[in-house]
């Protein structure tokens, strides 16, 4: 064999070997259901069936189920993240590189139109004007932890936002929780991988809740972490090795008696669930994830009783509004299609009992809606 | 089923390959037509049936034009082959845009038919018209064989896409074919080249133009506008060009010698060169079977210019179904003209940045016509690339920085500086350059395979440019 032949052959060989390595791999690798990363079931075998072949549809989710189950998925996805990483990219999958190892979810300007703010302010005045509810809309990460961002990173931007509700709703019923994280935007205030705010954060928001309401703040002290090892949504978008972010709570409020009733059968005495901390999910340490209605009976002989409206931001706030109230609901209408008037009608008419709307800005916008 | 897809990489590619080289020689082409049916078959369950007909009618009509050769007969069944063909491609790929434009002038409710275009229609109707043009001419002998007529017509590797393949140009290897290892490896390497510039180049440069074309061209910078039409010239490029490698490549393995059919066409200087290095096989299939027939640049000027139009409206019509295609033919045939009257010349004088400028600017305005269909876009997006919402925002700095490196990555790429740089290692004979050259040969292909795997499990966005002609 002359040298050029050699030389062709080692090409040849090689090339070859990766194609039918990979090949087999992927044949003997089993098929999984479910892929935590993605949070998503994977496409599994379709049912083959002459019909299925000659309407086109068998091919096509053959395709996608070879390609879910591509071996070592997770893997090559990582590579091609790494390698926009190489390539100076800062926002992979709709997830800004921040500063510092912060990881912020991107939120464009165009895709908050008009037409869909006023829609919302609607729905959310009607609540105000009915039941005096307090509205307290939390800025995500973007517009707070704005040196981190990339360079000219395009942001929609919440305080222009927060002005308008505050406009709306008016001045007496907004809470203000733009200004206090802005203060604090050094600290640690949001998840490095996840687009939750911290208990930390969540504090500072306790703490304006109480002044607008006109009550004493308790005076949290003691944050004890109960797990170094979370790696929140944004991680998952990424699919990148990560520094894992600490989740804590504070101990007092475990302290306090309780009982608790999820969507009226589960009951619970504490409002945190350990068995999350062992799996990826681990921000549902707080509230036992999402229910639609959670009721707290606390011991307290305050009289008063609190109607939360909101999303998962309230998980781990909730639990620092315990020494206020003797009951509070906790609605999430993401999970309920009933009339949310019937509902609130259970705990109390309006002016009986205190409402509070929270959210963050681009859950509000995105998903705040109800029956009336 | 396309090229860049884990279901070709890891099922089709190494049965079919597997089975190809271990079956006996009499048996090549049978399971290359075989496979090819398949490949079509996959993604068209229906059409391959139309496919077949095509290639039946064409073979047949070979043998009658061969048969009755000199007689008015044979014209007779050339006609024949040129009407069956272009009405086939007419009825599913222009009958809706006929039929929208006939109620638009008239006013008249006729339903439109919403057929879905059958893939690579536009390209296996071409190749077996050359075929019967050049049997009735003379120039290609007549192929007797249905099987290997059949693999001429439905060879999966060029059959979708390209390069547009004329008959005479694999006549001979398709009944013998040599294939030496050096031939297999230079495939390999080709395949993989095409496939990085299509996952890697094209597919990653093509989210910014999407980013763009899908905002509100009223509030976008120039900048930002700028910025989405270059994205878009280096998505087109690289995903046809990448295509092509790839088709040439998956041909040299077997022993097929395709045309090329993209030559750095963004180093250009005139447009008249621009349409020598971009997209080869379609300009000289026009050239050969419509341009020189109406008599080229040998009737006079005038006759010239008109068979500029007229070649250059076809083309833009045969890229798609739509009148901004039209147009687009139609800015480049104005161009070509100025150029054989007097602007050629100028450009000669004025030297070649000056050319490459002026190409640059013409084929990348040419693009906005492509690639926007209503006039409405197409103005709006002009306007923004004048600076008509401002010369700068945050926007276009933010996807600027962003891509910036991906496009010097495709500046670098559309140049020939690499295929200079690997020719010059190749022929040097000093031992460092050897030994560079020896390795970076097996270690580039494989690691742009390996990295162009990952950007295909990673993307569900994997378009295909090119299908809809």
């Amino acid at each position: 064999m002359k040298k050029g032949q050699i030389n062709a052959l080692i090409t040849i060989v090689l090339i070859s070997l990766i194609i039918l390595i990979l090949t087999v791999a992927d044949f003997c690798t089993k098929d999984r259901l479910f892929s935590e990363t993605e949070n998503r079931m994977l496409a599994q075998k379709p049912e083959f069936t002459m019909e299925r072949l000659f309407k086109g549809e068998y091919t096509g989710e053959y395709e996608t189920y070879v390609t879910d189950q591509f071996v070592a998925r997770d893997r090559w996805i990582a590579i091609k993240t790494g390698l926009d990483i190489v390539m100076q990219k800062k926002e992979i999958g709709g997830v800004y590189l921040g500063a510092d190892g912060y990881l912020i979810e991107q939120h464009l300007p165009q895709e908050y139109t008009e037409e869909k703010i006023q829609k919302k302010l609607k729905l959310l005045n009607r609540l105000v004007t009915k039941y005096g509810a307090k509205v307290m809309l939390v800025p995500t990460a973007d517009n707070i932890l704005t040196d981190k961002l990339p360079a000219f990173s395009p942001y929609f931007d919440q305080k222009a936002f927060l002005e308008r509700v505050k406009k709306e709703v008016g001045a007496g019923n907004y809470i203000d929780i733009y200004a206090t994280l802005s203060e604090h935007s050094e600290e640690e205030i949001y998840y490095r991988t996840d687009h939750h705010w911290t208990t930390l954060g969540a504090n500072y928001g306790y703490i304006a809740w109480a002044q607008a309401m006109g009550v004493e703040p308790y005076p949290y002290k003691d944050m004890t972490s109960v797990t170094d090892e979370f790696l929140g949504t944004l991680q998952s978008k990424i699919n990148m090795p990560w520094k894992k972010d600490s989740i804590t709570y504070f101990r007092e409020t475990a302290q306090w008696p309780v009982t608790i009733i999820y969507d009226m059968e589960k009951e619970a005495d504490t409002l945190y669930e350990e068995k999350y901390l062992s799996t990826k999910n681990k921000y549902a340490y707080f509230l036992d994830d999402n229910h639609a209605l959670i009721e707290i009976t606390t011991g307290n002989n305050t009289g008063k009783t609190l109607f939360v409206i909101k999303d998962s931001y309230a998980n781990c706030f909730v639990p620092m509004l315990l020494p206020h109230y003797d009951k509070i609901c906790v609605l999430d209408l993401r999970y309920y299609n009933g009339r949310l008037r019937w509902l609130m009608n259970q705990y109390g008419k309006p002016g009986e009992m205190d409402v509070l709307v929270l959210y963050n800005c681009i859950h509000f916008l995105d998903e705040f809606q109800y029956m009336e | 089923m396309v090229f860049s897809s884990v279901l070709f990489l890891f099922r089709f590619l190494p049965i079919f390959m597997i089975c190809y080289f271990v079956l006996p020689k009499r048996m090549k082409n049978f399971i290359l037509f075989f496979g090819s049916l398949i490949f079509y078959a996959w993604g068209e369950p229906i059409y391959v049936l139309l496919m077949l007909f095509s290639t039946f009618v064409d073979y047949f009509n070979g043998r009658m034009i061969e048969k009755f050769r000199g007689k008015k007969a044979a014209t007779g069944f050339l006609i024949a082959s040129v009407i069956i063909n272009l009405s086939v491609l007419c009825f599913f790929k222009y009958a809706d845009f006929l039929v929208q434009t006939f109620r638009s002038v008239t006013g008249l409710s006729v339903p439109l038919m919403k057929l879905p275009l059958p893939i690579g229609i536009s390209f296996y109707t071409f190749q077996t018209m050359s075929y019967t043009i050049d049997v009735y001419r003379g120039e290609a002998k007549v192929q007797k064989n249905l099987l290997d007529f059949g693999v001429f017509v439905t060879m999966f590797p060029q059959l979708i896409a390209g390069p547009i393949v004329k008959y005479v140009d694999v006549e001979e290897s398709l009944h013998d074919r040599k294939v030496s290892l050096e031939a297999v490896s230079s495939g390999m390497q080709r395949f993989c080249i095409g496939m990085a510039k299509k996952v890697l180049l094209a597919n990653n440069i093509g989210e910014l133009w999407s980013r763009i074309s899908a905002m509100d061209f009223g509030g976008i910078s120039a900048l930002t506008a700028w910025l989405g039409i270059v994205a878009f010239a280096f998505q087109i490029y690289f995903d046809f060009s990448g295509y092509s490698d790839m088709a040439i490549g998956l041909g040299e393995m077997m022993g097929f010698r395709f045309p090329e059919n993209f030559n750095y066409p963004y180093i250009s200087a005139s447009v008249t060169e621009f349409w020598r290095r971009w997209h080869i096989s379609l300009g000289s299939w026009f050239r050969e079977y419509v341009y020189i027939p109406m008599g080229g640049n040998r009737k006079g000027l005038p006759r010239q210019l008109f068979n500029i139009l007229i070649v250059w409206m076809l083309t833009g019509i045969w890229h798609g179904a739509g009148w901004n295609f039209l147009f687009w033919g139609l800015w480049f045939a104005f161009f070509l003209s100025m150029e054989k009257l007097f602007l050629g010349k100028v450009l000669q004088k004025a030297g070649r940045a000056v050319g490459i400028v002026y190409d640059t600017l013409v084929v990348l305005a040419g693009w906005v016509f492509f690639s926007l269909e209503s006039p409405a876009q197409i103005l709006g997006y002009f306007r923004a690339m004048f600076g008509n919402a401002g010369p700068v925002d945050d926007q276009g700095l933010f996807l600027g920085r962003e891509y910036l490196f991906l496009l010097m990555a495709a500046v670098v790429a559309a140049t020939p500086l690499a295929g200079r740089l690997v020719k010059k290692l190749k022929e040097s004979q000093a031992t460092p350059c050897r030994v560079v050259y020896c390795v970076g040969e097996k270690l580039i292909p494989m690691s742009l395979l390996l990295l162009s795997i990952a950007g295909i499990v990673d993307a569900s966005y994997n378009p295909f440019l090119y299908f809809r002609f």
